[in-house]
């Protein structure tokens, strides 16, 4: 295919000043501050516990989406993608959020005594005692350091490199630098899937520390995935309903985003549903605790909610490929399934704190648009300063003329 | 016909990873009627003296199994080592081991297909033989194992003079229903790939009978362009089919394992660490197989040294994946501070089968990462080595997730040890011989390769080739019609 | 200049249609643009492999299997479900290690697997159907060189019962397209 079929005009690479993209990344920002302000406020009332448990919520919500972004990132270079080109940097841009979300898990570290149970002061309870190996504080603020020093450490190079091959004319520095990307994404892919794992266990399992399932790691991830895919679809198609990249970001990209969002849709049903049928066979109580506070009261009804939202509607909503391909469409169910995403992560999270049914508080929106606001102020303000699209990669045109079966 | 001549030129090329564009999938002569030729010689000549030699050494293997399985009818299940408390030994090792293998032509045809993996085309048909074969012999162990074999149907929901049913609720019985479907699927999907082929052989057949024979299963396939288009729609729908019915398969096939309370059984990552286990023991299995039949039949030239390099960085993609799984049921192991779990998986690396236990960590999880080195990646022999290490590491996770696991009670007194007998040995070699004689079979009637869609991958069986700028123009006036 | 053999003892009314050969992808890929311009319906184009929007060139509705894999799969999967409830709630109730008679949990394998099943021999079989399969008569059969279209070859094939087919005409466009070689076959 020849470059000049693209439409690679300036214009269409970058944002114009003018667009209502520009006005978004002040627009979150100051949600972001408002929100965080307003928990604060809202914090006063509340337990200091309630208040970390909504901002945890928040927090592994949107972490979740930027580490979707980093394996979004290093699976193109691992498996040498060539459709995914065009799409790329607004996943490199998610992951360019992490500096800013490990600035802010910062008042978890600090509050770690008020959210884990095997942190609170002395551990009468045998089980947790003898994981005390594992589960104590100083070990867990230098996890928590090592992955965020994995991460931000990927994040920071296939973005730095990305951006260099964006402004470099040397054709043969560009071939160097896609190369480079290629070369580490295979020890990229194992130190994140162990340090997305760990994370798991340590800020997701441990809230209940006698409970343990070795599927915690691949549960999360599965939900990162289904976030970062619905993330990309949701915004490749407000793009194109905004009128811009329209021929760098094609319907055969929509379509591909559908087709992983549906294929990672059935992923994370797969897995939910292996680890809850494991438990609820064998019937061994310090197992099925967990599944024991989630599936009573109010608690079930969001436990059906989202099983039927999560996977049942999304099944049928984006199977046929015209919904894929009609924008619009796509628009609703990536914005449904990031919905959604939400009350996997709090399903997962607050039966901790709330055992007697859901309580949803305006804390728990307050703390979500709180950070969601920053991360989103960050990602629009990269949105507008970078290309749209990654410029400098070799493989831009293939991407673009790429069509499906 | 002279061996198809690659020049170093063309070699390199193969091997080459252009960052615009692919490196060429097949090397040599890439004509149409090249590839019909070439893949339709091994079908059409007189069998050589060595594919009759390997025939027939199949055939004793099988009847091998046969008779030691006739014997099996008539003496019952206590001609092997099973007993109290392992009663399950080598039968179902061999099962998982079988179910594994044939995975990998499943992934190769179906995921590597929606996965627009153009080089899969080069050996899907081979794999997904490999599948089908598997999935027999894998059906066989169950079935030889229930002892009364005569009274078999039982597992089937038919209505029967005592008015009892299946109980719906056990795993064995979902494993009923998920072998015999996806060995179902995977039959249909692998017709469904040949009729075209099918349809070459009787167009090129030299003899009335071959013409007749290869005609029915052809079905009349013309190659119309309104057949095609049904045709692409089913085939791309099925392979949307096998996807989840691969990973539901191997995955049903671990719930005999962890839904039950035993420790080393009982942990949830058991599905997906199966299935990429699978995945890891059926690549081997087809490398294995592929480096000896593309010497052989002098394939080299349509299965390039690039197509088994991709094989290794799958097999190295999936080996790490159960790396992983061991690490987390070790670590869960220690974390979950249940007693028994832990003295489990002590066991198991040190007690009385400690041997197969690091066997098994030797050929899964160091052998393979050799592959992360390109060199060894390139190496026709390394690579038949390691693939040979994973089939036999393969079938020892299974022999030591079976075996470590019931051979320790939780009474100490209901303690007890397991050891093969001669059956055992015989059901396993057996099973090969089973699997090597289908597999002499499909090689000497059916076409290895499938033409019709390596031919459909070449850069210039597209219709704008080398049309540039046209394309978009010509496409565009197609769908406005 | 394309080859033209005519069979001069053909009555007419034993006309099947004409067939015409075409050099490659390329060729044929316009020449079906040119048919399905010139209005012609029976017709059809015949290719070693699927060539890339070969069917949307001839102007071809898009398949129904899908339609038909996706309604006989949801039936397979209800199916299942039913009979798994009727057999152990209604027909053979039996207390079975502690779990309720209907323990959907334990019924979601199998109720998959059938739904596959069912899904998968509609795509096969909707394929039969509607492709009109098997059939092993055809009168492009009895064409020697026909049989070179599942090897290297590419065709046209317009039916005399074509509203549009006069012999002359029709052999002229396909001419006109670049057909190479254009024979009559007889039905």
């Amino acid at each position: 295919m020849s470059q000049a079929l693209v439409d690679l005009r300036a214009e269409q690479l970058h944002l114009p000043k003018t667009s209502r993209w520009c006005k978004l990344a002040p627009v979150f920002g100051g949600l972001g501050i408002a929100g965080l302000l307003t928990a604060l406020l809202l914090a006063g009332q509340t337990t200091l516990q309630h208040f970390l448990f909504s901002y945890l919520t928040a927090y592994l919500y949107w972490l979740s989406l930027a580490l979707g972004g980093l394996f979004f990132v290093l699976l193109h270079f691992l498996i040498r993608a060539n459709w995914s080109v065009s799409v790329r940097r607004m996943a490199e841009n998610v992951t360019a959020t992490l500096p800013l979300l490990a600035l802010l898990a910062l008042p978890l570290l600090l509050g770690a005594r008020h959210i884990f149970p095997w942190a609170q002061g002395v551990v009468s309870d045998p089980v947790v005692q003898g994981k005390a190996a594992y589960l104590n504080l100083p070990f867990f603020y230098l996890r928590g350091g090592l992955y965020f020093a994995i991460w931000l450490g990927l994040a920071h190079f296939f973005y730095r490199w990305s951006l260099k091959q964006d402004r470099s004319e040397d054709a043969e520095l560009k071939e160097h630098l896609t190369g480079q990307m290629t070369r580490f994404a295979p020890l990229g892919m194992v130190l994140y899937g162990l340090s997305q794992t760990f994370a798991s266990f340590d800020w997701v399992m441990s809230l209940d520390p006698r409970w343990f399932s070795t599927m915690v790691g691949v549960t999360f991830f599965s939900g990162s995935v289904v976030a970062i895919m619905a993330f990309l679809a949701f915004m490749a198609a407000a793009l194109h309903l905004s009128g811009q990249l329209r021929d760098v970001i094609t319907l055969e990209h929509h379509h591909d985003l559908g087709k992983l969002l549906i294929g990672f849709v059935l992923f994370w049903a797969y897995i939910a549903f292996s680890q809850y049928l494991v438990y609820w066979y064998a019937n061994i109580p310090e197992e099925t605790s967990w599944y024991r506070h989630r599936l009573v009261g109010s608690w079930q009804v969001l436990s059906i909610v989202l099983a039927v939202g999560h996977f049942g509607v999304p099944l049928f909503f984006l199977m046929s490929r015209h919904i894929k391909r009609r924008p619009m469409a796509l628009l609703v169910g990536a914005a449904w399934m990031l919905a959604l995403h939400y009350i996997d992560i709090y399903w997962q999270v607050m039966p901790t704190i709330h055992r007697h049914g859901v309580h949803f508080t305006l804390l728990d929106l307050a703390t979500f648009v709180g950070i969601g606001g920053l991360f989103l102020a960050v990602f629009f303000w990269l949105l507008r300063r970078f290309p749209l699209v990654p410029v400098g990669d070799p493989r831009l045109a293939e991407s673009v003329a790429h069509e499906n079966f | 016909m002279a061996t198809p001549r690659v020049s170093a030129v063309e070699h390199e090329a193969n091997l080459s990873d252009p960052l615009s564009g692919r490196a060429p999938l097949l090397l040599g002569d890439r004509s149409l009627h090249g590839i019909t030729k070439a893949v339709c010689r091994p079908v059409e000549c007189v069998p050589s003296r060595a594919w009759t030699l390997f025939f027939v050494v199949s055939v004793a293997m099988m009847g091998l199994y046969v008779l030691t399985t006739a014997y099996l009818f008539y003496e019952g299940i206590g001609i092997w080592g099973v007993n109290n408390p392992v009663n399950w030994g080598w039968a179902i090792s061999n099962f998982v081991f079988w179910v594994g293998i044939s995975h990998a032509g499943t992934l190769i045809s179906a995921v590597l297909y929606l996965f627009r993996q153009k080089w899969r085309t080069s050996i899907n048909r081979f794999a997904e033989a490999m599948t089908i074969f598997a999935v027999v012999c894998a059906l066989s162990y169950p079935t030889i194992h229930v002892g009364r074999v005569w009274l078999l149907h039982w597992v089937f929901p038919i209505p029967n003079q005592m008015g009892t049913w299946p109980n719906f609720r056990s795993p064995l019985l979902w494993d009923v229903f998920a072998v015999t479907i996806y060995g179902l699927v995977s039959f249909i999907f692998w017709y469904l790939g040949m009729i075209p082929d099918l349809a070459t052989l009787r167009d090129r057949a030299k003899t009335r009978a071959r013409k007749i024979t290869y005609g029915i299963f052809a079905l009349g396939w013309r190659g119309s362009t309104r057949h095609w288009k049904h045709y692409e729609r089913a085939y791309l729908l099925l392979a949307a089919l096998a996807t989840p019915l691969v990973l539901s398969v191997h995955s049903i096939v671990s719930f005999d394992f962890a839904i039950s309370q035993l420790p080393g059984w009982h942990t949830t990552i058991f599905p997906p660490y199966f299935v990429a286990g699978a995945v890891f023991s059926g690549f081997a299995m087809v490398l294995t197989l592929m480096v000896i039949a593309r010497w052989a039949f002098k394939f080299e030239h349509i299965v390039t040294i690039r197509h088994l390099e991709n094989m290794a960085k799958v097999i190295l993609l999936t080996g790490m994946i159960i790396a992983y799984a061991y690490g987390m049921e070790l670590f869960i192991a220690w974390y979950g501070q249940n007693p028994y779990e832990s003295f489990s998986c002590a066991n198991r690396a040190f007690g009385p089968y400690a041997w197969a236990y690091w066997i098994m960590i030797v050929c899964n999880v160091i052998a393979p990462q050799i592959f992360w080195f390109k060199r060894a990646r390139q190496n026709v022999v390394v690579l038949f080595v390691v693939s040979i290490l994973i089939n036999i590491g393969m079938w020892f996770e299974r022999f030591v997730i079976t075996v470590t696991s019931l051979h320790r009670d939780f009474l100490p007194s209901s303690w007890g040890d397991y050891s093969p007998t001669f059956f055992d040995v015989a059901a396993l070699v057996g099973s090969f011989g089973l699997f090597f004689t289908l597999f002499a079979l499909f090689i000497r009637y059916l076409p290895m390769v499938a033409m019709s869609e390596v031919k459909a991958g070449l850069p210039e069986a597209k219709p704008h080739h080398g049309a540039e700028g046209g394309s978009r123009e010509a496409s565009a006036t197609g769908e406005g019609a | 200049m394309a080859e033209y053999s005519t069979n001069e003892q053909l009555p007419d009314e034993k006309l099947w249609g004409v067939l015409a050969e075409f050099s490659g992808p390329g060729d044929i890929f316009r020449a079906c643009e040119r048919v399905r311009d010139a209005g012609y319906t029976r017709w059809d184009s015949y290719t070693p492999y699927p060539v890339r929007n070969l069917d949307k060139a001839m102007g071809l509705s898009a398949s129904k299997v899908p339609w038909v894999v996706f309604f006989l799969g949801i039936l397979g999967a209800v199916g299942g479900m039913t009979l798994q409830w009727w057999a152990s709630v209604v027909e053979y109730p039996i207390v079975y290690g502690a779990k309720p008679f209907f323990s959907w949990q334990a019924f979601v394998p199998v109720t998959f697997e059938l739904g596959v099943l069912c899904a998968s021999l509609a795509a096969f079989f909707g394929l039969l159907h509607f492709a009109r399969l098997p059939q092993h008569y055809h009168p492009l059969f009895t064409s020697e060189r026909f049989q070179g279209v599942t090897d290297d070859k590419f065709f046209i094939a317009i039916e005399a019962a074509d509203g549009k087919f006069n012999l002359q005409e029709t052999v002229d466009l396909l001419r006109s397209v670049g057909a190479t070689q254009v024979e009559e076959v007889a039905g």
